[in-house]
């Protein structure tokens, strides 16, 4: 039994009405066939799956948390040294301190200048 | 009655008990999660999420150094240290640990704070370092805690403190620049509301997070130059030391621009150890609160006066007989001898009354201080340099001061005594700004103390509020009161100034008032006057007064005023005349 390869006018009509250029026409069924129950339990599993991603990347954010919070404190502590020292030097550099000096103390009061004209 | 019936009873009724028990949980649940929902999504936040304000930094202050800004208000962070007795397991440790590392710190009955078991908060050490705790915290001692808190420093301890200011307890500024300016140097704090773990660490979770990150304070620049209020207050203490005199006060100006050098009052204190003011005065920035009769120095203005209506010349006579009578009343002069035909210079260099009641009179008619005479009097003090009333100075505080009108009752008699510098009450900022536009050209320059604003970037930005009032004397009056001021200064004054410079200047001595009455064997000592090269470069104006000390202009406030010029001479590098 051979069949047909030739369409008559009417037939190659009512094909080309029902497909498009480039569609396949021709029908693949898979042979496996998926219960109701293992739908569930994809449709489970695949839940957990993202429940689990969500899960790593919170975990992931909230452990940046933990280190941007590990540099501010120690950006803080740094910053604090910082005015610390700057707060040591502006008093050892205030001017009653160095007129306290010995230094200043043995220092002698200056003379006029004398000033050469052209 | 079969077995299947009874069992599928037993089933049937399991089954309608588990579906009420469902229900209940259902109930409960819609009851719980739907009906109630905002109130433990509201205890659920609460219990979560935590609102965290973040202090804005208060504005630092400067001032000027060598040109450049100085900073010399300070924040830092530094501790409370306190203990709770109640779980203090080991107090010799603690005792030791505060004895040894905060020591200086600590507040008065610390050791038995660490005792009272029954308490749990006991403070036992202030103004605590970030390195001092952190020694202490190393000791992993039980029961011991501390409070952050931002303090104040003041490095120079008492410089420039009545410009200054400080903040009190509450953190608001008070008198001077912190309090004048507390608004712009607080900045507003920030907001951070986020959910947080147990140990308050701030997580991204959640819908609701707010972070509005603090505006710290404007941080302000000073006209004040350090090295020069620094020897301002030095020479004033020595000043004071060498007169006897109770209280000083001295203002150094740019009369050119008005920008004050120094303002400097003594007795002062340390904006640092507030503890330490035993007296308001010590606070109070009297050259800018305190309105007083300035004395002689006036008579430069009443000169000024007479000269720009060309009432008057330097080498214009009168006849001096040491008294002038006005209305009812006889004036007479401090220094008496001067007698016979004399020039005003002349007048000005003795610092005659005669004088200036003559050159009052002949702003009117020639032989009274009549309305047309008080009036153009006023019309200079008060509206052209702008004497008894607030110039505007931005410090706390500063008072009007008053010029009598010139229709009061008796005006006539008040005028006399305005024209050589009593009947009225003026500040020293004012005179001392009037005086800059007498001896600048005739321009008077709002005095000022703010140099402009620090930016974040370290950028200064100038401060543009200050005003100028141009043609307050013609500049010809101006060159002949410089000329009169100089050869005032140089016919008693001069011997110790530094050699080829034009440093001018005026006494005065004013007498005192108590409840009305003129207190005897009490009088208040000034010296005003300008230096420079060829053209005046500073203006200085210095005070001392004291409980019954009669002191004066030449004696007691001349030296000091002596002191600062030479000093101001050599400090702004100025050149002597060829």
């Amino acid at each position: 039994m051979s069949h047909s390869t030739t369409y008559n006018r009417g037939q190659y009509a009512q094909r080309r009405s029902s497909l498009s250029r480039n569609q396949n026409s021709v029908r693949f069924t898979s042979a496996i066939k998926l219960g109701p129950v293992t739908h569930t339990v994809l449709v489970a599993l695949m839940i957990t799956v993202l429940g689990l991603i969500y899960l790593t990347q919170a975990t992931k954010a909230t452990s940046y948390d933990y280190e941007a919070q590990k540099i501010d404190s120690q950006i803080a502590e740094l910053s604090e040294q910082k005015t610390d020292l700057e707060v040591e030097n502006a008093r050892l550099t205030a001017l009653s301190t160095v007129r306290e000096s010995s230094v200043a103390k043995a220092m002698t009061k200056s003379e006029a200048p004398a000033y050469v004209s052209n | 009655m079969p077995n299947e019936v009874i069992i599928h009873r037993r089933i049937r009724f399991l089954a309608i008990m588990c579906f009420i028990v469902m229900a209940v949980f259902v109930v409960r649940l819609f009851y719980l999660q739907v009906i109630e929902h905002g109130k433990y999504v509201s205890l659920a936040r609460a219990e979560q999420e935590k609102r965290l304000v973040i202090p804005a930094k208060r504005g630092e202050i400067y001032l000027m150094d060598d040109g450049k800004p100085y900073r010399i208000v300070m924040n830092q962070t530094v501790y409370t240290m306190f203990v709770d007795p109640s779980i203090v397991n080991k107090p010799t440790e603690v005792l030791a640990a505060i004895r040894e590392v905060v020591g200086g710190n600590t507040v008065e009955g610390y050791a038995e704070r660490i005792t009272q078991k029954k308490t749990r908060y006991q403070v036992v050490a202030r103004k605590v370092s970030h390195t001092q705790a952190e020694l202490i915290r190393k000791r992993a001692l039980n029961g011991v805690g501390f409070h952050a808190e931002t303090a104040r420093i003041y490095p120079e301890k008492s410089l420039a403190a009545q410009i200054l200011g400080f903040v009190n307890f509450d953190g608001v500024g008070q008198y001077g620049v912190e309090g004048k300016f507390d608004k712009e140097l607080q900045g507003t704090d920030g907001l951070l509301q986020s959910v947080t773990d147990v140990a308050n660490v701030p997580l991204t979770i959640g819908d609701k997070n707010i972070d509005i990150a603090p505006k710290n304070g404007q941080s302000i620049v000073l006209t004040i130059d350090r090295s020069v209020q620094s020897y301002v207050e030095q020479a004033l203490a020595d000043g004071l030391k060498r007169t006897g005199a109770d209280s000083g006060s001295a203002i150094v100006m740019d009369p050119n621009t008005g920008k004050v050098l120094a303002m400097a009052n003594l007795p002062t204190y340390d904006p640092g150890q507030l503890a330490g003011i035993t007296n308001f005065t010590q606070v109070n920035n009297g050259v800018i609160t305190t309105p007083y009769e300035p004395g002689s120095v006036m008579k430069t203005f009443t000169m000024a006066t007479g000269i720009d209506t060309g009432a008057v010349k330097p080498d214009s006579t009168y006849v001096n007989t040491d008294y002038i009578q006005v209305g009812d009343r006889t004036i007479t002069n401090a220094s008496k001898g001067q007698t016979g035909t004399i020039t005003l210079q002349h007048a000005l260099n003795w610092s005659l009354n005669t004088g200036m009641v003559t050159v009052a009179q002949r702003l009117g008619d020639g032989k009274n201080i009549n309305l047309d005479a008080r009036n153009t009097m006023y019309d200079y003090l008060f509206n052209k340099f702008r004497l008894g009333q607030p110039t505007g100075i931005e410090l706390m505080g500063e008072r009007a001061g008053i010029i009598p009108a010139p229709t009061i009752p008796g005006a006539a008699n008040q005028y006399a005594t305005i024209s050589f510098g009593q009947g009225m009450d003026l500040t020293m900022v004012q005179v001392a700004a009037g005086f800059s536009a007498l001896i600048n050209g005739g321009t008077y320059h709002t005095p000022t103390v703010i140099e402009g604003a620090l930016m974040p970037d370290k950028t200064l930005r100038r401060n543009s509020n200050q005003k100028t009032y141009n043609g307050v004397i013609k500049a010809s009056t101006s060159e002949q009161m410089r000329e009169m001021i100089l050869k005032s200064r140089g016919a008693f004054a001069s011997s110790k100034d530094r050699q080829g410079y034009n440093v001018g200047g005026k006494t005065g001595t004013s007498q005192t008032f108590e409840n009305g009455q003129i207190v005897e064997g009490q009088t208040i000592g000034t010296y005003l006057g300008f230096g420079g090269d060829t053209t005046p470069k500073y203006v200085i104006m210095v005070q001392v007064s004291g409980k019954n000390k009669n002191l004066g202009g030449s004696d007691d406030t001349n030296p000091i005023f002596t002191d600062i010029s030479n000093w101001m001479i050599d400090y702004k590098k100025l050149q002597p005349k060829a």
